[in-house]
């Protein structure tokens, strides 16, 4: 499903963040992707979105090469991923209900199936009360619930998350996690970034290890 | 899941009215500036173009007379004829020896007088020639004058050589002066308009950011930024003759008369009116689009 070759990454400037990194992720596994804070976990995965561009190496995804895929055919591929992103990146002058409604939206769906998966992923993550609010009237925890929930409410082939537990309480973690387990038991690949030693322990899965921008 | 062409079109159009909801101040903002400068640059352009109108119609003054002999051979109209189909000649107007002897004595009003013992009529037949615009330069009018003389019933050409090199040289003045301001005047609207765009978009790149990263399409994530652009050109040309009209009716009265000529409106007003509002659309919606390009490359 992901797969990575030689890929560098060096900011403007800056020390390398990835160095080499080769790696495959199959469809239907849930990976985890570990490692200390600087290590270059959140930059794999903006790679692997597309958000960011390697300054070297080669990424396949969902049998397409990122790299040299034209900017047009960059909005279908997003649409196959769900990313959660660390710092959730809501709108803010939108409401729960159209932040989470927007990934359908782009993608074309009608207004009634929108309003049907909308209020069911709503009450997947318990914010069935909080439709109407804006992202900013809402706790740091229930944020980051809204986050999955636009990453999950289109059925992406691929959930991306970074750090999706980080401002979660242990047992809403678990919670969220067992989301995470349930969507990839219905045939998604899931990466999650974590520097939560908890978790992984309670869920021995695949994981990468990134240290420094290297593979540990 | 596919997606509906016409869905989108839907959620487009809906999803760029309630942005424009939720930017009211940027728009109202960005309105007032098209509208304040578009006034700005409108009564520059009423003052050049009709001090420029003013300064050509002295050009009328610029005529040439030619005198024409006592026996000249062709008919006044076969003349009128040679003059007209000189280059650079506007107009000819035939003034027989009667006519000059009568006009003649109507100045001479209370003093007739003098003409008596004048037998026969002394003045002779002439023909008052304007030339276009662009032979009002000394060069050009000369050889004009030389045409005309060169005519074998021609006896004399008459003109102001030196008043045709003043208004030559005032309307050069006149025509570097509406470059230059103008110009100036240009760089810095559109300075101030683009940079007022730029800031306003730039306070949404991260919105603009987050529709791309969920698999929004160029064309959904600009949609509502055009709409916008539309409807502040449409407020800030609508501003714009709002100012313009209110201030010309505030000053107006002020105004010495002989400086009134310059704030009349030279066009046509539906006509200006449209030029108006379709610069302050397009202004808008460039400015937009040029300066979301760099946000949409995520």
């Amino acid at each position: 499903m992901i797969q990575m070759f030689h890929v560098s990454k060096t900011y403007e400037g800056g020390t390398p963040a990835l160095t080499d990194i080769t790696l495959k992720v199959q469809k239907g596994e849930f990976v985890f992707i570990t490692g200390p804070s600087g290590a270059g976990k959140s930059t794999l995965l903006k790679i692997m979105c597309g958000s960011e561009a390697p300054t070297e190496g080669q990424i396949i995804l969902d049998g397409r090469n990122y790299v040299r895929i034209p900017p047009e055919e960059l909005p279908p591929l997003r649409r196959r991923i769900g990313f959660v992103f660390q710092d959730f990146k809501l709108l803010p002058r939108k409401t729960v209900f159209e932040n989470i409604a927007l990934s359908l939206k782009v993608m074309g769906a009608p207004p009634s199936e929108i309003k049907k998966r909308v209020t069911r992923m709503l009450s997947y993550v318990r914010l069935q009360h909080r439709a109407n609010f804006k992202p900013l009237q809402l706790s740091g925890g229930e944020q980051q619930r809204v986050a999955i929930a636009r990453a999950l409410v289109k059925d992406p082939a691929i959930i991306l998350a970074d750090e999706p537990t980080g401002n979660l309480d242990p047992e809403l973690s678990v919670q969220i996690i067992e989301l995470f387990r349930e969507v990839n038991s219905r045939g998604t690949t899931v990466v999650v970034a974590t520097h939560d030693k908890g978790l992984l322990e309670r869920y021995a899965r695949h994981s990468i290890a990134l240290d420094a921008g290297r593979l540990a | 899941m596919a997606g509906t062409g016409s869905a989108n079109i839907f959620y487009v159009v809906s999803d760029a009215l309630s942005s424009l909801r939720e930017n009211k101040g940027t728009t109202v903002l960005t309105s007032f500036t098209l509208g304040f400068s578009l006034a700005i640059f409108s009564l520059f352009a009423f003052v050049i173009t009709n001090l420029n109108a003013v300064v050509k119609s002295w050009g009328d003054r610029t005529q040439v007379i030619a005198y024409v002999k006592n026996d000249p051979g062709p008919s006044p109209e076969a003349m009128k004829e040679r003059i007209l189909r000189m280059e650079g000649v506007r107009s000819a107007d035939f003034t027989s020896k009667e006519k000059a002897l009568n006009e003649l004595r109507l100045e001479l009003k209370g003093h007739e007088g003098i003409l008596e013992g004048v037998d026969s009529n002394p003045l002779p037949a002439s023909f008052e020639i304007r030339v276009h615009d662009e032979y009002i330069e000394p060069a050009r009018l000369e050889s004009v004058v030389k045409g005309i003389e060169a005519e074998a019933w021609v006896e004399e050409v008459q003109y102001s050589k030196e008043w045709a090199e003043k208004l030559a040289s005032f309307l050069r003045f006149v025509k570097l002066v509406a470059a230059g301001t103008g110009a100036f005047l240009a760089a810095a609207t559109l300075f101030i308009i683009s940079n007022t765009i730029r800031l306003a978009v730039y306070a949404r790149k991260d919105e603009i950011e987050i529709m791309k990263l969920v698999g929004a399409s160029d064309m959904y994530v600009k949609a509502p930024f055009v709409i916008e652009g539309v409807v502040q050109g449409v407020l800030g040309g609508l501003l714009a003759m709002g100012i313009l009209a209110t201030g010309r009716a505030a000053i107006m009265g002020q105004v010495p008369a002989y400086l009134r000529f310059a704030l009349e409106m030279p066009y046509p007003v539906p006509v200006f009116m449209a030029v108006l509002a379709a610069s302050g659309v397009v202004m808008g919606v460039a400015g937009s689009l040029i300066s979301m390009n760099r946000f949409l490359k995520v």
